[in-house]
């Protein structure tokens, strides 16, 4: 199993969300984030005077897939959040070990 | 000469009879003897003296309908304790003679042959004579007569006139002063029977527990809350055994003193005692079980009256008072008939930061529903009141919340209504409708409380609204439509046209708040949901938005809005994306407006040349608007186009077309002419010049035809006000500072001088060049302390240095000015060292270094 951890431009969200439905993929965890990578903010001005925002708005979405289904997740995550532009986001994967569901208890993958 | 309206006798013939004074002499005595013989019997109490003043009733009203005519309407009013109708053997007459307006010497003449024969029958008269007018300066009058209106009432003649005096009254002061001057006198009568009521021979009237106290008690209690001395004290059974003793014992003193006499010595203690049949071996005893009943008394009325000074809510506006839970009706069976009174009780609660009181919201419950919407607003001056209730500031959601749970609310506006309890299904929402509205305007009121500095930059942009009584107005406004399932923001729309109508709300003001109704869910779409980076997503939305105000409304909806939903929604992620689509917009309509530029296929063309006057040709109009930002469209209203076009008309490159008009916060200045150096600075120089203090304003230029240029202004020292003429005398110095006869720079001198003495410590200004927003022009930002000559000094500074002042928004916050140039050389943009020339040069002024 894999976690994908995918940080993306609040705009997207909602394309992300429904390229990973379209894989079946509907069980997800959406968080609003600020943060910077590449992009490190900008200094916008308001009346004259400078103010950093350095710290961007953006959303983050986990999702944990089965290992054959990682690639095909992580490529439709891709396609729906890029605009080409700085500031598009990241993608992270992450080896899952163990998961269970609280409920039962029972032990999954 | 007009006759008395409502006189309540008719007006006898010739009296028969020879001798007219006879007959009324004999008349006064037999009323005389029936109260001597109660008074003897023991019985002149309260309906001995409700029986003798009855009589004088009668004789007044014969004195008066043979008194001839006045030239008005006339009345006369029994005051003080004639007008309680406890009139004794030898009290003072006490009269106000009420005229409807100006008396003429037929009035005096009427007076005399009214009160002439009163004085005649031997009667100690003491009469008042006030003409209706006069009402106006009733908080001022002296005080015992202020005390003594408080007992008035009719005895002939036009009833009315009293009421019409109190109504030309401001009667929340006068209640305050008679409340303020019967406290002063009850402690000066105090302080001179050493603040004691067991005084061995007291006077039953002045002593403390005495007549005067128990009026005493009685006024506050009419004044402030009728069942005041039902709650306290010694309760009203208590004293009414105590008046009606102390009456008997008055009219006892009267008869035996033969005159006005009110000290019981213990000579008349004897008599007294004797005459109410006190029983007792001996004299003295007799005299101590009376001297017994009269402390009980006494001591009852004392009680009370202490508890009705202690316990009395302060009068705070017509009928209303302000008690320990909250504000309430005086006279609550009054204001039951009058709904359009209601709205000031909770304006009255929001002014002293208290609640409604339970039995007024329950008045309102009872009876809001016998009345339509327009019975609560019926006038201008009653929708005006309902708009400034609606400022946002501490304790509005209360309010409203008391509105809406009285029936008030709804009944006041019945598109609220339809979304009372209303239930949306949806994910996001945690209350109904109507309360999700009521709290959106809660966290308004959060923003606007300077006790809880919360969201700042949210703060200041209330705080910049010209009227954020409409964006209160909208956000009641805008979930109205969720009553149906349909498009809401539609619906909501639709509903708000209907309620401008009652409100006959001005055009203006229509727009905005339908602008702010039906888009109230676009900026939540764009800043959460759409890629705010691309420059074309700002443009659109700063399109859609068109001026700041607006903008600034839309985002405070907004942020109310979304944390309305649920205490989660606004999450500080969601307020800096709100804040960052509202920077981007501020820059985009204050920076980069001068970009887009009307053409000739623009849509406004068509759309103004449909609805133009027979006067005003397409082609005009077309001509005119070329080359200018399209904001200059969202600025002006049709109206105001057209009137620009017309002034335009053949306008010669020296002349000047200018002109003045009232606004709601003060003047505005409109200047039609073609560019020339110095123009913008010279005609801020000449407001200065005249005291005026610069608010807003817009200068539009285009490299063809003449320019506009737009001030708003406050004439501080009012001299357009108090200078007859003060107009045409501004108008005329323009047009010579414009063609070069006056240089406004020696006027201003002295002015600016002054003007720099009395600087505050302020802030440091700030000074920013931008080169990057405009492709045509250079940008130069100025947020500086607003003072005097301010806007005349850096827009000389700019032009001095070979500057093109091209366009310029001019903006007020507080004690800011926020003051957006956008320049040109040569009609090129600045270089860098053109830039820094222009930031040293403005820095200086601002600084006022030579």
């Amino acid at each position: 199993m894999k976690l994908i951890k995918s940080i993306v431009r609040p705009n997207k969200v909602d394309e992300v969300k429904a390229a990973l439905e379209k894989l079946q993929i509907s069980g997800m965890t959406v968080t609003e984030v600020r943060g910077h990578g590449k992009q490190k903010g900008h200094t916008a001005i308001y009346r004259g005077q400078e103010y950093n925002v350095s710290l961007l708005p953006k959303m983050e979405i986990e999702v944990v897939v089965p290992d054959s289904m990682a690639d095909e997740a992580i490529k439709a995550i891709i396609e729906a959040a890029r605009t080409g532009e700085i500031g598009d986001g990241r993608v992270f994967v992450i080896p899952v070990g163990e998961s269970y569901k609280i409920r039962t208890g029972e032990k999954e993958g | 000469m007009s006759e008395p309206n409502s006189s309540p006798v008719s007006r006898p013939g010739p009296p028969p009879g020879p001798d007219p004074r006879v007959a009324r002499a004999q008349r006064l005595e037999g009323a005389r003897r029936e109260l001597i013989a109660a008074t003897q019997r023991g019985e002149g109490g309260r309906n001995a003296l409700r029986q003798y003043s009855h009589r004088m009733d009668a004789l007044v009203q014969q004195l008066f309908a043979e008194a001839g005519q006045a030239s008005q309407p006339v009345a006369v009013f029994a005051l003080g304790g004639y007008g309680r109708r406890e009139l004794c053997l030898h009290s003072d007459i006490d009269l106000l003679v009420m005229f409807a307006a100006t008396i003429g010497p037929p009035d005096e003449k009427f007076l005399h042959a009214f009160l002439n024969p009163l004085w005649d029958l031997g009667l100690t008269v003491g009469h008042h004579v006030r003409e209706v007018p006069e009402g106006a300066g009733l908080e001022a009058d002296n005080p015992e007569f202020l005390l003594a209106l408080t007992d008035a009432r009719a005895i002939v003649g036009d009833a009315t006139l009293l009421d019409q005096f109190l109504a030309a009254s401001n009667m929340a002061r006068t209640a305050t002063r008679t409340l303020d001057a019967l406290k002063a006198l009850i402690a000066e009568r105090h302080a001179k029977f050493n603040d004691t009521l067991y005084q061995l021979e007291p006077d039953i009237k002045e002593a403390p527990g005495g007549l005067r106290d128990l009026f005493g008690a009685q006024t506050i209690a009419m004044l402030t809350d009728p069942i005041l001395l039902g709650q306290g004290g010694a309760g009203p059974r208590a004293l009414e055994d105590a008046e009606e003793f102390l009456l008997k014992v008055r009219s006892i003193l009267h008869l035996e003193a033969k005159r006005h006499h009110n000290i019981l010595g213990h000579e008349l203690q004897e008599r007294a005692a004797e005459v109410l049949r006190y029983s007792g071996a001996s004299p003295r005893q007799r005299v101590e079980r009376f001297m017994g009943d009269y402390f009980r008394h006494a001591r009852s009325i004392d009680r009370s009256l202490r508890w009705a000074l202690r316990a009395a809510p302060a009068p705070i506006g017509r009928n209303l008072v302000r008690a320990a839970d909250g504000i309430r009706f005086v006279d609550a069976r009054a204001a039951a008939e009058r709904p359009e009174t209601w709205l000031a009780l909770f304006q009255a609660a929001l002014d002293h930061d208290t609640a409604v009181s339970d039995d007024a919201l329950s008045c309102i419950h009872q009876n809001a529903g016998r009345f339509a919407p327009e019975d609560f607003l019926p006038g201008a001056a009653h929708r005006d009141a309902l708009l400034r209730f609606l400022k946002p500031r501490r304790g509005l959601y209360a309010r409203l919340s008391e509105m809406h749970d009285s029936g008030l609310l709804g009944q006041m506006i019945p598109e609220f209504k339809a979304i009372n309890c209303r239930v949306v299904r949806d994910f996001y929402h945690k209350y109904t409708v109507d309360e999700h509205t009521l709290l959106t305007i809660k966290n308004l009121e959060r923003l606007a409380d300077p006790a809880r500095p919360e969201r700042e930059r949210f703060a200041r942009l209330l705080t910049e609204l010209d009227a954020p009584e409409l964006l209160v107005l909208s956000l009641l406004l805008h979930d109205v439509g969720k009553w149906t399932d349909e498009d809401h923001a539609t619906e909501s729309t639709r509903m708000a046209r209907q309620l401008f109508e009652r409100l006959d709300l001005e055009q203006e003001s229509r727009d905005f708040v339908e602008f702010l109704v039906s888009q109230h869910l676009k900026m939540s779409l764009v800043a959460f949901r759409r890629d705010t980076e691309d420059p074309e997503i700002v443009r659109q939305f700063a399109d859609l938005v068109g001026v700041e105000d607006r903008l600034k409304a839309l985002c405070l909806m907004t942020l109310a809005d979304v944390e309305a939903v649920s205490r989660e929604t606004l999450t500080p992620w969601k307020e800096e994306l709100l804040w960052r689509l509202y920077v981007d917009t501020y820059n985009f309509l204050t920076l980069a407006y001068g970009d887009e530029v009307i053409d000739r296929d623009h849509s406004a063309h068509s759309a103004l040349s449909a609805n133009r006057p027979a006067d005003v040709s397409a082609e005009e109009i077309a001509e005119f608007l070329e080359g200018w930002p399209r904001r200059y469209l969202q600025l002006f209203s049709p109206a105001a186009v057209f009137h620009h076009v017309r002034q335009a008309r053949d306008i010669g490159p020296d002349a000047v077309k200018a002109w003045l008009e009232r606004s709601d916060a003060g003047w505005e200045l409109t200047v039609l002419t073609y560019d020339k150096p110095f123009l913008f600075s010279n005609i801020s120089g000449v407001l200065s010049s005249f005291g005026m203090d610069i608010q807003r304003g817009f200068a539009f230029t285009k490299p063809s035809g003449p320019i506009v240029d737009v001030f708003h202004f406050t004439d501080e020292e009012r001299f357009l006000e108090l200078n007859e003429g003060g107009e045409a005398q501004l108008l005329k110095t323009l047009q010579e500072v414009l063609t070069r006869r006056l240089d406004v720079a020696v006027r201003l001198k002295g002015r600016e001088e002054g003007a720099f003495r009395r600087r505050l410590p302020g802030f440091a200004p700030v000074i920013h060049c931008d080169n990057e927003s405009s492709r045509r022009y250079t940008i130069v930002e100025i947020v500086a302390e607003n003072a005097l000559g301010l806007l005349y000094r850096v827009s000389r500074a700019m032009s001095e240095l070979g500057c093109d002042v091209d366009l310029v928004l001019i903006g007020t916050e507080g004690r800011r000015a926020i003051d957006v140039f956008h320049l040109t050389r040569n009609g090129e943009k600045l270089t860098a060292a053109q830039q820094l020339e222009v930031t040293d040069n403005l820095q200086r002024v601002l600084e006022g270094r030579p």
